[in-house]
């Protein structure tokens, strides 16, 4: 994915609105109408939202002029899920072996002390 | 023993080592160090390709290589604080759009450190109010979530 992908994919998600719009849409496609249903704000509002979700790749929209539905496109999700994990486990490999190399530091300082 | 925690964008490893801050901050920071474990497993660190400029505004740069593959993995950051030994952090321009590491040192008192390693892609100028909100929601609940879909 470019560069800056998972930034707008973060940024999309920092949002409450926006993550239970995506739970919605999890569930099965909707028209804008139908997403603003459960939520205290207006249509106007609602687009905003996902037009950055859109922006995102996180959702897609129907062709179809009129209705336009919407849907949850789960690979931004899954990228940013990678990212993490991927990262996470190159600190802990990586804090495995700073471990093993200052056991042998006091391994060799013991030595030069007995000598 | 490693202890992590995920949140949008962004994680914290807290790990305790049996070293005194000193010694591990200078393990974290030295050339001659690294090279013995700044690659993960199966990727090396050759002495040669790390830069350390140990101060704010110093180059902060490594070069991994992938024992099996041969491919390398160049690291080019940048400190942004160099605080020995109790913090250190180095920012990354070039990857996801900026990416922030910082690495507290947490003295115990008797002998072993705790480090505290974030790790950031989301710029801080990025983050307002609202989106700082939803970054403490937990990640494990988008996790739970992808898992039902």
């Amino acid at each position: 994915m470019p560069a800056d992908s998972l930034t707008l994919t973060f940024a999309a998600l920092a949002d409450p609105t926006r993550r239970a719009i995506l739970v919605r849409l999890a569930k099965s496609q909707a028209t804008v109408n139908e997403i603003a249903e459960p939520f205290v704000m207006s249509l106007q509002a609602v687009s905003k939202h996902l037009k950055v979700l859109e922006a995102a790749g996180l959702i897609s929209r129907g062709r179809d002029a009129q209705y336009r539905p919407c849907r949850f496109e789960p690979a931004p999700l899954e990228a940013a899920t990678d990212w993490i994990t991927r990262n996470q486990q190159t600190w802990t490999e990586r804090f495995d072996r700073l471990e093993q190399h200052l056991n042998q530091l006091t391994n060799e300082n013991d030595k030069e002390k007995k000598e | 023993m490693t202890e992590a925690s995920m949140e949008l964008g962004e994680f914290t490893i807290t790990r305790i080592f049996k070293a005194r801050p000193e010694i591990l901050f200078e393990c974290m920071t030295t050339p001659s160090h690294l090279t013995h474990f700044w690659g993960p497993i199966g990727v090396s660190t050759p002495l040669d390709g790390i830069i350390v400029e140990p101060k704010p505004g110093g180059r902060f740069e490594t070069l991994m290589i992938n024992d099996q593959t041969g491919d390398k993995y160049p690291m080019r950051g940048v400190f942004v604080e160099f605080d020995p030994p109790r913090k250190f952090s180095f920012t990354e321009a070039g990857v996801e759009g900026g990416m922030t590491t910082s690495i507290v040192f947490n003295d115990l008192g008797d002998g072993r450190t705790e480090t505290v390693t974030h790790q950031t892609n989301v710029p801080p100028m990025m983050m307002g109010p609202e989106a700082r909100e939803g970054l403490e929601s937990s990640f494990v609940k988008m996790d739970a979530y992808l898992a039902s879909l």
